[in-house]
């Protein structure tokens, strides 16, 4: 403990230079890489209906984005939901809200490393997951290996890296998506195959639950807030920007699979069979690497999108997962140090000063989701027990599963915490905020009762209802780590005699001056502290409880 | 790659491509709504071509707020 303070004590601070690209970079190689893996797992699940799917999803991810917005410019630090919860609703719930954030990271690690490989497949075939599975489960268990390795010597790719692949991937995508409509996309066939191919309400829903998938990551916004320059006006313009680039990416290519007329025919199917594009992509041979797939039938275009798009997709996956590994050690780091999980979290290596403990114990998790998930495809044995016990589901949909409940558990709590906030520390200005309020008094103060947050928590909601409807894996392990982790925390506190149900006192008016100080952000911390004055008052002369 | 993205080309080619996107955006739902009608299949289609020219017209505003400063 003493080791971990004297090495809080020199650790610097983040340095505040990311710029505005920067910042949207930060955010786009982490969803932007969402749809790379989305994409097929919903073109399976949903078929005719996988742009509704997508337009659903995307509309709940539109309202997570502007919460996410509003919360990270009025508190830039790095936590992101994590934080926003343990700070509005209190200890026990910014713990239920990290520890379903540690299993979306977790599964990040995998579904990245192993979509990443998937993508790899379509140069070198010997990685094909269909043909060579105990290949592609070694090739993505060492991924994970060597990212973890990685993140304890302190090597993270740079973000002139991030930014480079970024924008490389933005101009491809962009290009794919103009040739694709311009010259193939035919609004009769996108019509056509949506009342032919149109699912089932049980498929529907699935296929929802797996589209929001492709929008998850919005931590990173919070964690690009923390050291970016000016964060209170930067954030909320690059963070628009990226909702509506990411929702234009998942909506364009959902649109394309189901009405776009291919370059060049099909293969046919094992029946020998003509297939259409969207079956096609969203089989098991294609729904791990659908993008890169759907680039090579797009005109013109296609041919040199086959050759590139494979290796630019592999990488930001690649990109991704590893900011599953930085992830999920900074947050478990960052819930030890406010003692919402055990001080050995917070251990950093002796030598290369990274939280090796935090680091090592995610990517075990990610290992052993590895291995659950390619056990089926490994062995003739398990792939029996799995289609009597969870209607067979393969090993990529099982990683969707957790992800999207990860996602839509952790997303609820920020909901909530966001109208808890706007109640209870209306003195915080907020330079962004959810549009469609509704003005009103509470304890004596003026306050704005977030209708779009409202919106935004019924949809994700139904999204984890969904979820729990139709993945049966999903709701079996998903309920299990939040309810074996709150047993675990309730043990803990218990244990090192803290509140085990209610939370620690916070001094939230010194954070929230510390926090704006070290943004830079001075004109909004004086504004924080004269509406504290005026709050303070305003309670001395009308006394109506704490604020 | 600073000096790039802080220079007036940097700036000129976002709002090049989001005049583009405002188009394609035009073209997306103007071709879905000839060919289905309003049709509830349009949707999709069409909140697409509106997710286009928002992107586009941010882009826009952007470069002039940014002129403006």
């Amino acid at each position: 403990m003493a080791a971990s303070a004297a090495v809080a004590a020199e650790e610097p601070s983040l340095r505040r230079a990311v710029t505005p690209w920067g910042s949207f970079s930060w955010g786009y190689s982490d969803v932007g890489a969402d749809i790379f893996v989305g994409l097929g797992l919903v073109l399976g699940a949903a078929a005719g209906a996988s742009n509704i799917a997508f337009l659903f999803a995307g509309l709940v991810y539109v309202c997570i984005g502007l919460a996410y917005t509003e919360l990270a410019a009025a508190y830039p630090v790095a936590g992101g939901g994590q934080y926003f919860v343990f700070r509005g609703l209190g200890d026990i719930f910014g713990f239920i809200a990290g520890w379903a954030v540690l299993l979306d990271f977790t599964i990040d690690i995998v579904l990245f490393a192993w979509s990443c490989i998937d993508y790899l497949s379509k140069l070198i075939p010997i990685l094909s997951f269909t043909a060579h599975p105990w290949v592609h489960f070694i090739v993505v268990l060492s991924v994970i290996a060597g990212l973890a390795v990685l993140n304890i010597i302190g090597v993270r790719e740079s973000s002139a890296f991030n930014e480079l692949v970024s924008g490389m991937d933005i101009v491809s995508e962009t290009s794919i998506l103009f040739f694709g409509f311009l010259f193939a996309f035919q609004p009769q066939l996108l019509v056509h195959t949506m009342q032919t191919a149109w699912p089932t309400p049980f498929n529907l829903m699935n296929g929802v639950s797996l589209a929001i998938i492709s929008f998850v990551g919005l931590e990173s916004i919070s964690q690009a807030a923390q050291e970016t320059q000016r964060p209170a006006s930067v954030i909320p313009r690059t963070s628009i920007s990226l909702i509506l680039t990411i929702l234009i990416f998942a909506l364009a290519y959902s649109n394309l699979a189901l009405g776009m007329q291919p370059w060049h025919p099909l293969p046919l199917d094992a029946h020998g069979h003509a297939q259409q594009l969207w079956h096609y992509l969203g089989n098991e041979e294609n729904n791990g690497a659908a993008v890169a797939v759907l680039a090579s039938y797009v005109p013109y275009f296609g041919a040199l999108a086959a050759l590139y798009v494979p290796v630019l997709g592999a990488i930001l996956l690649l990109i991704s997962s590893n900011s599953g590994v930085f992830g999920s050690s900074r947050i478990a780091y960052a819930m030890s140090g406010t003692q919402l999980l055990p001080s050995a979290f917070q251990r950093v290596h002796k030598k290369y000063r990274t939280p090796a403990v935090s680091i090592s114990v995610f990517c075990g998790v990610a290992i052993v989701e590895l291995v659950f998930a390619a056990l089926p495809s490994l062995s003739p044995a398990v792939h029996e027990i799995y289609a009597r016990l969870f209607r067979g589901e393969d090993g990529i949909t099982f990683l969707g599963d957790l992800y999207a409940f990860g996602a839509a558990a952790s997303y609820s709590f920020v909901f909530i915490a966001l109208i808890s906030l706007r109640f209870n520390d209306s003195a915080s200005p907020r330079r962004f905020k959810m549009p469609f309020n509704i003005p009103m008094t509470y304890k004596g103060n003026r306050v704005e009762f977030p209708v779009v947050a409202v919106i935004g928590f019924l949809g994700i909601m139904s999204i984890l209802v969904f979820t729990m409807i139709t993945h049966e894996i999903g709701r079996i392990a998903g309920p299990s780590w939040i309810i074996l982790g709150t047993i675990g925390y309730l043990l803990y506190r218990r244990r090192k005699r803290l509140p085990v149900f209610r939370s620690q006192p916070h001094d939230w008016r010194k954070a929230q001056v510390n926090i704006l100080q070290s943004a830079g952000e001075l004109e909004m911390m004086d504004e924080y502290l004269a509406n504290i004055r005026k709050m303070d008052e305003r309670r001395a002369i009308h006394p109506i409880g704490p604020l | 790659m600073k000096n790039f993205l802080r220079s007036e080309g940097y700036a000129r080619a976002r709002l090049v491509s989001g005049a583009l996107f405002v188009l394609l955006g035009i073209v997306v739902i103007v071709r879905t709504l000839a060919a289905t009608g309003a049709a509830v299949a349009a949707i999709p289609a069409c909140a697409l071509g509106g997710a286009m020219v928002a992107l586009g017209v941010l882009r826009y505003r952007d470069y002039f707020t940014n002129r403006a400063r």
